[in-house]
C-alpha cells in the first residue's frame, strides 16, 4: 500500500509542478495544482479511515477509549478547528476589525469554563453522548429524546457553516459554482465519515491537525518575510502590520512592494480595523460582549466537543487533553488575524473590488503572490479543517440518532450491527439536510457556526452545569429550563429567518439587536439556568440513587 | 439521614477535596472574567471619539462649500478627504458611490470647462475597458489610468505617485459635474461614520508593534487562557495527590 501511494504521488508530481503556473486570477477556472493536492490529502484521509475504521459500536462512538492526552488534544483541536476557525475568523476581522476578536476570545475562553466546570466530571459520569448524560442524570426518557434531537439540530446548524466552507473552497479549486461545489464536497465528506467512523476519525484528526496547522502557517512566514515584517514569529510580527493599517502606508514607504495585481503595498489610514467597536463596522460594545459570552458558554455545551472527553481513558486525561487541545487551537487562533491584516492591505485598492470575506485567507495568499502550490495547500488545509469538524459532527449527530433515539427509545434490544446501520443512515440523512441548507448561503461561515453555539449555550450547557454541580436540579427543573432556553432560541431564529425573508415582525429592531442570532445565549442561558433552579426548588427532589451516583462517581 | 448525606452543591461542598476544588474554581473564574470582560469594560470607559485629520479638513472645507465661500483649496481638500474614505475596504458600495459622486463633482468645479468633456470621456473609456479586460495589467487600461491621473491629480492637489492618485481613476463618477441632492446631504454623515474612531490610552500605546488593546485581546488573552487551564490541571493533580484522592475509572 505504501509503495502504491509513493508511486501515485511520484506520477502526479510533474503535473503538480506544471500546474503551479495556472493561477493568475483570484477566481477563475479549474486549478490543477490545488486540485491534485486536495485529492492527495483527501485520499490519505480515507486510507487512514479504512486502516483505523470502527470495528464495533464502542469504537464508533468513543474510539475504544484508547487515545492519549496529546493525541486527544490534537483531536480536540482538529475537531474544533473548523472552516469557521480557518476561514471565518479572518473573514470577520477583515470585515469588522476588532469586533472579530470577540469570536477569537469566545472560542478560546470557553475552554477554561469547559475545563474547570465540566471536563473531568463528564468523563467520570461515564456516558457516551450528551443525551445519554441528560437522560440519565434527569431520569427522563423524554429529556433524553429531546436532548438527542437538540444535539442533532446543533450538529446540523454547526455543520451548515462547514459545508459552506467546503463549498467555497471546492468551488475555488474546481472553478465551479457554489451549489454544485457544496454537493460535491458534501458527498466526499459523507463518504469519508461513513468509511471511517470515530476511531478512524480520531486518528485522522491528528493527521488533519498537522496538515491544517502547517498549511495555515507556511504562507504567513512567506507573507511577513516578503513584505518586510518580522517573519520569525509572524503571530507577533504582524503587530506592526496592524499599526501600519491604523496609520496608513504611503507608496514611498515601501515603493518596491506590490500585490499580485500590480498594486502598491499601501493603504490609507484605517484605524477602524483595530479600534474597538468602531462605528463604521456597525457593531457595538454590547454585541462584542454578548458574542464573546455566548460563544464561551456554547463551547461548554456543544455535544460534539463534550463527546471528545469520553474518548480519553481517565478524568485526569480529560483535563489535560483540554490544555493540549487549547494550545493546539491557539496556534491557529494567533495566526488567523495575520491573514486579515495582510488581506486588508493587499486588497485595499478599490480596483480589487469586494472580495468574498469567507475566502480572504486564500485571497490574501494569492494577492501576496505566494506560490500557487502553497496557496493550493492552504485551500486543502481549509477543506481539511471543515472535514475534520464535519466528520466529528456527523458522528456526534448519528450517535444521538442511533444510540439515544433508536436504541434507548425505539428498540433497546437492537443488535450492534443494526445500531451501526442506523448510525450510518442517520449520517446520510443529516448530510442531505445540511447540504440543502448550506446551498442557501445564509450568512458568513463564522456567524452560521455561532448560531449553533448559542443554541448549545441555551439548551445543553445549563443542563450539564446544574446536572453536575447541583443535585437539587431535578427532572421538572430541567424540563422547564430547557423550555425557557428553547423559547429564546426559537424567537431569535424566527427573527433571523424573518429578516432574511423580508418579513417585518413585531419589535423587529429591538429583538434583532438584543436577541441576535449569533449571540442570543447571553440572555437565554442565564434564563434557562434561573428557570431550572426555581422550578427544581418547588418540585419533587432528585431521587437518592442519582444523588448517590453524583457523589460517589462524579465528585469522589 | 442517608438522603441528607447525598446532596451536593457547588456552593456547599462537604468534603475537603470539594472545598479546595471549589475555591480553585472560584479563583480561576474570577480571574478569567476580569481578564476578559473587565478589560473590555475598561476600554469602553476610557474611550473617546477621535476624528481622523481628514475629517477635520473635510468638515472645514465642506462648510465653506455649503455656504458658497469655497475656494479651490476647499474643493481640493474635500475631494482628497473623500478619496481617503473611498480607500477604506469596509466602505459600503452605496456609500462609495455617493463619495464617488462627490469627488467627481469637486473635480468638475475645479477643472477647466473646455477640457471637462475630455476627461469625462477618459473615465467612461476606463470603465468600458474594465468590463472587457481579463487582467488589471492590460496595457490599454493602464495607459488610460495614467492619463486620468496626470490630468486630474494635479487639479485636486494630489501628487501623481501617491496612493490617492492610484485610487483616483476608479474613484471618479462618469457624470462628473452632477452631485445629486441626496448625496450632498449624505456625504458629511458618511465621512463622520468612517473617520471617527473610539480611542484611548489603551489603543494608542504601542506594545510589541501592536496597539496595546489589540495585543491584549488577540495574543495575550489566549496565552492567559492556556495558563489558567494549566494552573487548574496542575493544582488539581497536586490536590488529589495530597489528599490521596483516586479518581474512579469506569
Amino acid at each position: 500500500m505504501k509503495k502504491i501511494c509513493i508511486l501515485i504521488f511520484l506520477s502526479l508530481l510533474p503535473l503538480v509542478t506544471r500546474a503551479a503556473q495556472d493561477i493568475t486570477q483570484l477566481e477563475g477556472s479549474f486549478k490543477v495544482g490545488p486540485a491534485i493536492i486536495l485529492i492527495i490529502i483527501l485520499s490519505s484521509f480515507v486510507l487512514v479511515g479504512i486502516v483505523f475504521r470502527a470495528k464495533d459500536t464502542t469504537d464508533y462512538y468513543a474510539a475504544g477509549r484508547s487515545i492519549s492526552r496529546v493525541g486527544s488534544g490534537m483531536a480536540i483541536a482538529s475537531n474544533w478547528m473548523s472552516a469557521a476557525s480557518f476561514l471565518g475568523m479572518a473573514a470577520l476581522m477583515y470585515g469588522a476589525g476588532y469586533h472579530g476578536l470577540a469570536y477569537v476570545v469566545g472560542w478560546t475562553g470557553g475552554y477554561v469554563l469547559l475545563l474547570i466546570l465540566m471536563a473531568g466530571q463528564i468523563r467520570r459520569y461515564g456516558k457516551y453522548t450528551a443525551a445519554d448524560f441528560i437522560g440519565d442524570r434527569y431520569y427522563s426518557q423524554t429529556l433524553r429524546t429531546i436532548s438527542a434531537v437538540i444535539a442533532i439540530v446543533i450538529s446540523i446548524a454547526y455543520a451548515v457553516g462547514q459545508f459552506g466552507g467546503i463549498g467555497l473552497l471546492f468551488g475555488w479549486v474546481m472553478g465551479i459554482n457554489y451549489p454544485l461545489a457544496v454537493i460535491i464536497g458534501g458527498s466526499v465528506v459523507l463518504l469519508y465519515t461513513l468509511i471511517s467512523g470515530m476511531l478512524g476519525v480520531t486518528k485522522n484528526m491528528q493527521i488533519q491537525y498537522v496538515i491544517i496547522i502547517t498549511s495555515f502557517m507556511v504562507p504567513l512566514f512567506i507573507l511577513t518575510a516578503k513584505y518586510d515584517y518580522f517573519w520569525l514569529l509572524p503571530q507577533i510580527g504582524y503587530g506592526t502590520v496592524v499599526q501600519d493599517i491604523v496609520e496608513g502606508i504611503k507608496i514611498i514607504d515601501k515603493p518596491e512592494l506590490y500585490n499580485s495585481l500590480g498594486h502598491h503595498f499601501a493603504i490609507v489610514p484605517s484605524p477602524e480595523y483595530a479600534m474597538p467597536w468602531d462605528p463604521s463596522t456597525r457593531q457595538t460594545f454590547f454585541q462584542w460582549m454578548a458574542i464573546a459570552f455566548s460563544l464561551m458558554i456554547g463551547t461548554a455545551g456543544l455535544p460534539h466537543v463534550i463527546q471528545r472527553f469520553y474518548v480519553v481513558p481517565k478524568a485526569r486525561d480529560a483535563r489535560w487533553s483540554v490544555v493540549w487541545g487549547l494550545f493546539f487551537i491557539c496556534l491557529l487562533y494567533w495566526s488567523a488575524p495575520v491573514y486579515s491584516a495582510f488581506g486588508k492591505i493587499l486588497s485595499s485598492n478599490p480596483e480589487v473590488g469586494k472580495l468574498a470575506a469567507d475566502a480572504i485567507v486564500v485571497y490574501t495568499a494569492q494577492l501576496g503572490d505566494v506560490n500557487p502550490l502553497i496557496v493550493g495547500l492552504l485551500a486543502a488545509g481549509g477543506v481539511s479543517a471543515a472535514f475534520s469538524t464535519v466528520s466529528g459532527l456527523l458522528v456526534s449527530g448519528s450517535s444521538a440518532f442511533a444510540h439515544d433515539l433508536y436504541v434507548k427509545v425505539i428498540d433497546p434490544e437492537a443488535k450492534p450491527k443494526t445500531q451501526m446501520l442506523i448510525a450510518r443512515l442517520g449520517t446520510v440523512l443529516m448530510a442531505i439536510i445540511i447540504t440543502a441548507i448550506a446551498m442557501a448561503d445564509l450568512a458568513l461561515i463564522a456567524q452560521l457556526v455561532a448560531i449553533a453555539f448559542s443554541m448549545a449555550g441555551c439548551t445543553i450547557f445549563p443542563l450539564f452545569l446544574l446536572g453536575i454541580w447541583w443535585s437539587g436540579s431535578n427532572r421538572a427543573g430541567a424540563k422547564a429550563g430547557l423550555i425557557a432556553g428553547s423559547i429564546v432560541t426559537l424567537i431569535s431564529l424566527t427573527y433571523l429567518i424573518g429578516n432574511r425573508a423580508g418579513w417585518i415582525l413585531p419589535y423587529n429592531d429591538f429583538i434583532t439587536y438584543y436577541l441576535g442570532a449569533w449571540y442570543f445565549a447571553w440572555i437565554g442561558a442565564p434564563l434557562a439556568i434561573a428557570t431550572n433552579i426555581i422550578v427544581s426548588l418547588f418540585t419533587e427532589e432528585t431521587p437518592v440513587a442519582i444523588r448517590k451516583f453524583l457523589i460517589e462517581k462524579v465528585h469522589s | 439521614m442517608e438522603t441528607e448525606e447525598y446532596r451536593i452543591s457547588f456552593f456547599k461542598p462537604t468534603t475537603q477535596q470539594a472545598k479546595k476544588n471549589r475555591t480553585l474554581i472560584v479563583q480561576l473564574f474570577i480571574i478569567w472574567a476580569v481578564a476578559i470582560f473587565g478589560f473590555q469594560i475598561l476600554l469602553k470607559i476610557l474611550e473617546k471619539p477621535v476624528p481622523e485629520e481628514a475629517l477635520i479638513v473635510f468638515s472645514h472645507a465642506w462648510e465653506r462649500i455649503e455656504t458658497g465661500e469655497a475656494t479651490s483649496p476647499d474643493y481640493q481638500a474635500a475631494a482628497r478627504s473623500m478619496l481617503q474614505v473611498m480607500g477604506k475596504t469596509t466602505i459600503e458600495p452605496n456609500e462609495y458611490d455617493a463619495l464617488k459622486d462627490g469627488v467627481g463633482w469637486a473635480l468638475s468645479e475645479l477643472y477647466p470647462d473646455a477640457e471637462l468633456a475630455d476627461i469625462q470621456a477618459d473615465v467612461r473609456n476606463l470603465f468600458r475597458l474594465r468590463e472587457q479586460i481579463t487582467t488589471l495589467q492590460d496595457e490599454r487600461y493602464l495607459e488610460i489610468k495614467e492619463v486620468i491621473i496626470s490630468k486630474a491629480a494635479p487639479v485636486l492637489g494630489i501628487g501623481e505617485n501617491t496612493l490617492l492618485a492610484q485610487i483616483l481613476p476608479v474613484g471618479l463618477d462618469e457624470d462628473l459635474p452632477v452631485l445629486s441632492e441626496e448625496n450632498r446631504i449624505r456625504i458629511p454623515a458618511i465621512m463622520s461614520l468612517y473617520l471617527i474612531h473610539n480611542r484611548s490610552v489603551l489603543t494608542d500605546t504601542i506594545f510589541l508593534g501592536f496597539p496595546f488593546h489589540y495585543f491584549y485581546t488577540s495574543v495575550f488573552l489566549l496565552v492567559f487562557f492556556i495558563g489558567l487551564c494549566w494552573v487548574y490541571c496542575y493544582r488539581t493533580d497536586r490536590l488529589h495527590a495530597r489528599l490521596n484522592f483516586l479518581e474512579q475509572i469506569d
